[in-house]
């Protein structure tokens, strides 16, 4: 199992597959996970899955209908709905890598999470050992196709380079965009998509 | 030379292979920047047990996906990730036209090399391409030995080094023994180089000393020295620096050799003109179609000396019998013709037409020498012969001359041939003629009449053989250029002579675009029999360098007592 010493709870997993899982927290518990980011669901076998935050929601009910349609709003009955309120925001994570046996690796992992294992956040520690075993990972983001995939390229690598420069590293980024231009180049929309958004981050 | 000589180190891969085939040349994938190679770059390809030589034939941009090329990267994305973009998604793809394969066998470190190695041949020879290189198989630029191992090594003697690959600079020779086993050509527009590149292979040919030469010299270049027009340097003559094994033979009295002597003066004997000298200028004579029936009956009436005894007629003399009635005077045209039956109107215009001959100065009843004589057994017996035309640089003076020496040529060069086949005792000596202009003499319609077509055709087996030096290819007979074993081409514009060139030869298509794209003066296309691939190169300077590297070695080595008898121009005359 991963040192957790910097790895922040985030959330308790509601369901998964081998390719990606979902997560509930409480409102509260949101300040912490951002889009893009990389987390780690560990498995009661001593496995580690690894994955990147694809999506956050937050779904209504019935009382926060009724609330909307109302006139006016209390301000203590919106905190009582956002922080008492019975459903989870739910944080939709896609796999990314494994750990198992002290061995990570860039693949989907042989089972999936079960629900309500621990998911975290992982520090700067996690995230310089995930990437710095290359930037072949990039391939699962690629999978996606009901999502912005610019977008969360754009969210992680700016996380992922920021660890690898700190560390001396500047090639890291360099070598994750050539990766993802050999990845992509059989797509030209997608990868000019791709290539527009990283733009932003130069 | 044994494949495992090479020992130059290994060119890094410039890229792999991707696809195509014998026909339709090999794709590859370069992986270095387009300007490291140019078309007509000589490259290898290894695979399995055998390593490729081909050459780059075109060079052509391509891209993963048009729009990656269509569009200016830099201005739509960061320069850092446009530079990967490109790297990444835009390329350049080389045709690579397969041309040779030679066996080198397993790795050496592999177990099955002692095996290769026990059942190979003493000497493994490049073959002609059978099959092709697998996918991926890596392609590099060939080093010097590679180039060594396909054209051979300067060594001083025939193995001759005509200049450089334009890549590397790597040398790149020409074959003596093999290039005067079979008629040849030079060609090039005015301006290409066409001239020294001449020079240079006729003083690589005369150092080699493997055949004698006979240089027809329309324009009195090649044994004196001279001035470059471009340059305004001097430019060294045959003569000059082979001396004596060069005789330098001016044709009639007074031509102007600057500093130099002709070693003797070419007078031809009327004598020595026969009929069917005439005949091969019925060209340029305007001769007619009774001509040979007139000529026939001359040589019939005055044997040998026809010429003599015809010009001596008189055209329409008449004179008065005793009677008063007017009768053909008995020297005159219409008397002979009257008694050998041949039509007065044919032999009167057949005469005025020969009188253009008549006042040919070098053209005499007496020669103070046997010139034609002189100039075969030199020929014969090692030494070189450059025949300046001086101030008879006409059509006619030269197709008479040239037509007749090559003759003689031809009728000695035969009986010792089969005089050898009898005895087998003197092999003759190979010879070169070296024809300046050859389209006067070898163009559609004078082919048949001269004799130069013969020698292209058929004198292989009498040891001689053909130089063609032309800027016209296109204007000379068809089946006297795919003759041709060894052309070496300069620049040439026109699309006809670049045809002419390459006719005959496999890969036509994919080397006319070299052929087109010659840098002017400096670089040239080797192509045909006598060299194993074709190669465009830098062609060496015709410069004191080249002098100075040429007679580096001292003189030739001579074997035996006939090497140096013939080296000194003593030859022996078995031959003659």
């Amino acid at each position: 199992m991963s040192d957790s010493s910097h790895s922040i709870p985030i959330g308790k997993l509601l369901r998964a597959d081998n390719s990606q899982f979902v997560a509930g927290c409480r409102v509260r518990e949101l300040e912490t996970p951002a889009f893009g980011s990389l987390v780690r669901a560990s498995l009661a076998d001593d496995t580690d899955v690894y994955g990147l935050i694809t999506n956050i929601s937050i779904n209504d009910d019935g009382l926060v209908r009724q609330l909307v349609s109302g006139v006016s709003i209390p301000g203590e009955y919106t905190a009582d709905n956002r922080y008492n309120r019975n459903l989870p925001v739910e944080i939709h994570v896609l796999t990314i890598g494994y750990q198992s046996e002290g061995q990570l690796r860039h693949q989907l992992p042989p089972r999936p999470p079960l629900s309500l294992d621990q998911l975290f956040l992982c520090g700067s520690d996690e995230v310089a050992r995930f990437t710095s075993l290359g930037a072949g990972y990039l391939r699962h983001i690629l999978r996606l196709t009901d999502q912005p995939i610019e977008e969360l390229l754009v969210a992680h690598l700016s996380q992922a380079r920021r660890v690898q420069d700190s560390l001396g590293n500047p090639e890291w980024y360099e070598d994750a965009c050539q990766r993802l231009i050999v990845l992509l180049r059989d797509d030209y929309m997608r990868l000019a998509r791709v290539l527009d958004a990283l733009s932003e981050l130069e | 030379m044994e494949p495992q000589a090479n020992l130059s180190p290994e060119n890094p891969p410039i890229g792999f292979v991707t696809g195509g085939g014998l026909e339709a040349n090999l794709q590859v994938k370069l992986t270095v920047p387009a300007q490291t190679v140019q078309e007509g770059a000589f490259v290898v390809m290894d695979s399995g047990n055998w390593r490729f030589y081909g050459l780059v034939t075109d060079l052509q941009l391509a891209a993963v996906d048009p729009n990656y090329a269509s569009q200016l990267n830099s201005q739509r994305f960061s320069p850092r990730l446009a530079r990967y973009l490109n790297q990444n998604t835009l390329y350049t793809n080389l045709a690579v036209m397969p041309a040779l394969m030679l066996e080198k066998g397993p790795d050496p470190a592999s177990p099955e090399y002692p095996a290769w190695a026990q059942n190979r041949p003493e000497k493994v020879k490049p073959i002609t391409v059978k099959t092709v290189p697998d996918h991926h198989a890596p392609v590099k630029l060939a080093n010097a030995g590679d180039i060594a191992e396909i054209f051979g090594k300067e060594d001083g003697k025939t193995i001759f080094r005509v200049g450089e690959t334009r890549e590397q600079g790597h040398a790149v020779c020409l074959d003596l023994e093999k290039f005067v086993q079979r008629s040849s050509g030079i060609f090039g527009t005015t301006g290409s180089g066409k001239s020294f590149l001449a020079r240079m292979i006729l003083a690589g040919l005369i150092h080699a000393n493997n055949a004698s030469t006979l240089i027809f010299d329309m324009h009195n270049e090649y044994g004196p020295s001279s001035t470059s027009s471009d340059t305004g340097q001097p430019v060294s003559g045959l003569k000059q620096q082979f001396q004596s094994r060069v005789r330098l033979v001016g044709l009639g009295a007074g031509t102007d050799f600057g500093a130099l002597h002709a070693d003797f003066q070419l007078e031809i004997a009327h004598k020595d003109i026969t009929p069917e000298d005439i005949l091969q200028l019925t060209q340029t004579l305007n001769l007619k179609e009774t001509t040979a029936a007139t000529l026939d009956a001359l040589q019939t009436s005055f044997g040998e000396n026809w010429f003599t005894e015809f010009m001596n007629m008189r055209g329409k003399a008449v004179e008065e019998d005793e009677e008063g009635r007017r009768r053909p005077a008995p020297d005159s045209v219409e008397a002979w013709a009257n008694e050998a039956g041949v039509h007065v109107g044919a032999a009167e215009s057949l005469r005025s037409k020969l009188s253009r001959l008549m006042n040919r100065p070098y053209l005499v009843n007496s020669p103070a020498s046997n010139g034609l004589a002189e100039i075969i057994d030199s020929l014969q017996a090692g030494r070189h012969v450059i025949l300046s035309f001086g101030r008879f640089d006409s059509e006619l003076d030269y197709l008479l001359v040239t037509n007749l020496i090559t003759r003689k040529i031809r009728d000695s060069w035969e009986a010792a041939t089969n005089q050898y086949h009898k005895d087998k005792k003197v092999e003759p000596r190979p010879l070169v003629v070296v024809v300046e202009e050859a389209h006067k003499l070898l163009n559609r319609e004078m082919a048949s009449q001269t004799i130069f077509s013969t020698i292209a055709r058929e004198m292989r087996k009498y040891y001689v053989t053909l130089l063609i030096i032309d800027q016209r290819p296109s204007q000379i007979y068809d089946e006297v250029m795919s003759q041709l074993g060894t052309r070496i081409s300069g620049a040439l514009g026109d699309e006809d002579d670049i045809n002419a060139v390459l006719s005959g030869l496999a890969g036509r298509n994919a080397l006319r675009g070299m052929l087109a794209k010659l840098q002017p003066k400096e670089e040239v296309l080797m192509l045909g029999w006598g060299v194993p691939m074709p190669i465009p190169i830098r062609s060496r300077r015709y410069d004191d360098i080249f002098w100075q590297e040429l007679h580096k070695d001292g003189q030739p080595k001579l074997a035996t007592t006939a090497d140096y008898n013939k080296f000194l121009g003593l030859g022996d005359d078995d031959t003659d």
